[in-house]
């Protein structure tokens, strides 16, 4: 999808209007920044937008999340392990201390990848 | 308030007063426009100057009041307020406000060069990692061949490799910066939407304010001015804004203090003084 978000004031107001007069290609819309569908129609209206406001609209390639897919088996059993602790107050970094779960500092250096964790099940 | 006396000149004939009537027919906008420039404008082979003081903000929205004219009674009647100096308990936050906002550097408006930066450093480096791996493939080669003849070529295939290597990271390094410098134009651009936002709401609410503060001073006024009859409703609720357009102005001149003469194209006087001694302000009836 195209994630187009809006920084100026007449640049929100323009993306305000495309919203309302293309609610079709419209997939959600927070505040002044719009989810459009991944069509080329939805390009379209987006590089209209930043040929009219330059820099004040930025445009995003969204790709679907499959944690199956593209997280390592680790941080997903890191996060499912976290929320089921008995203790509310113990922050992650203690928690994953002295454990096999892979520490915060480890998981913020290791870029996100694509796809490549997929295996299918047996 | 005494209000001031004016000069108004049709080619070399000037007259004086506070309540003037032109006279022959002229588009109401035209007087109006010879009420806010210093320079004369052209009227039909000659020319109209206006000398008089210099017209407040409320000027804009009742300074010329004819029959088909729009008007936000709202705003006007809050400019009308600020006219007399009325304050509001927001006026201290919307200056300090305004000075952050003034103070923040301009926007830049043309960034397509940043743009093509970007994409061109993008475009570049993605064009190098391929050289990369070919430039590698080729030494992996060359070391590979056993009888070890071509050393030569091997060195050259080094050289070109770390020659890539080096415009490649030189490449990503200028694409990183291109990025970081945008993020941080973009958080500038957000910074200063937040001051605009929090300055359009601010001024929504004290120019409620000021309405409120007026609106039993402007109910009363809008029977002190001539008006049509039967007044015709706009709603099935009416209320002290309920007005047609003519008799608000009318209301909000004589509230406010425009000290710029009033440009008035309606016939609801019955002289060019009965206006002025209603409205308080100089006028020039067209």
């Amino acid at each position: 999808m195209l994630l187009v978000i809006a920084y100026t004031r007449p640049a929100r107001q323009t993306l305000r209007n495309v919203r309302r007069a293309h609610e079709n290609s419209v997939v959600r819309s927070f505040g002044r920044a719009v989810l459009f569908e991944a069509t080329e129609f939805a390009a379209f209206q987006a590089l209209r937008l930043r040929a009219r406001h330059g820099e004040a609209v930025q445009v995003e390639r969204t790709h679907p999340f499959n944690e199956f897919a593209s997280v390592p088996e680790s941080v997903r059993q890191a996060a499912k392990r976290y929320e089921a602790r008995e203790q509310d107050a113990v922050p992650y970094h203690r928690f994953a201390n002295d454990t096999d779960l892979p520490d915060p500092d480890s998981m913020k250096g290791a870029e996100l990848g694509t796809d490549r964790y997929y295996t299918p099940r047996e | 308030m005494a209000s001031p006396i004016i000069t108004l000149a049709v080619g070399s004939l000037a007259r004086h007063g506070r309540a003037l009537r032109l006279g022959r027919a002229v588009d109401p906008a035209v007087v109006c426009a010879a009420v806010r420039q210093a320079d004369p404008v052209a009227l039909g082979g000659t020319e109209l100057a206006i000398e008089a003081p210099t017209p407040g903000s409320v000027h804009e929205f009742v300074g010329c009041i004819h029959p088909g004219m729009g008007l936000r009674i709202r705003t006007a009647l809050a400019q009308a307020g600020r006219s007399r100096g009325l304050s509001t308990p927001h006026d201290e936050t919307l200056d300090d406000l305004r000075a952050a906002l003034a103070k923040l550097d301009p926007p830049q408006s043309d960034t397509a060069d940043h743009r093509h930066a970007v994409a061109e450093a993008t475009a570049e480096t993605g064009r190098l990692r391929e050289r990369v791996a070919t430039a590698r493939g080729r030494v992996a080669a060359q070391e590979n061949d056993d009888d070890g003849s071509d050393r030569e070529r091997l060195a050259d295939a080094i050289q070109e490799l770390s020659e890539v290597e080096t415009r490649e990271a030189a490449t990503r390094e200028r694409l990183a910066r291109e990025r970081s410098d945008r993020r941080r134009r973009r958080d500038r651009l957000e910074r200063r939407l937040e001051l605009e936002d929090r300055i359009a709401n601010l001024e929504r609410a004290a120019r409620s304010h000021l309405v409120d503060h007026l609106r039993e001073e402007f109910t009363r006024a809008v029977a002190q001015v001539p008006s049509i009859e039967p007044a015709p409703s706009h709603t099935d609720e009416p209320g002290p804004f309920d007005v047609d357009p003519v008799t608000a102005a009318l209301a909000i001149a004589r509230i406010g203090d425009l000290s710029a003469p009033i440009v008035l194209a309606c016939d609801r006087f019955v002289s060019p003084q009965a206006a002025h001694e209603c409205l308080r302000s100089p006028i020039i009836q067209v």
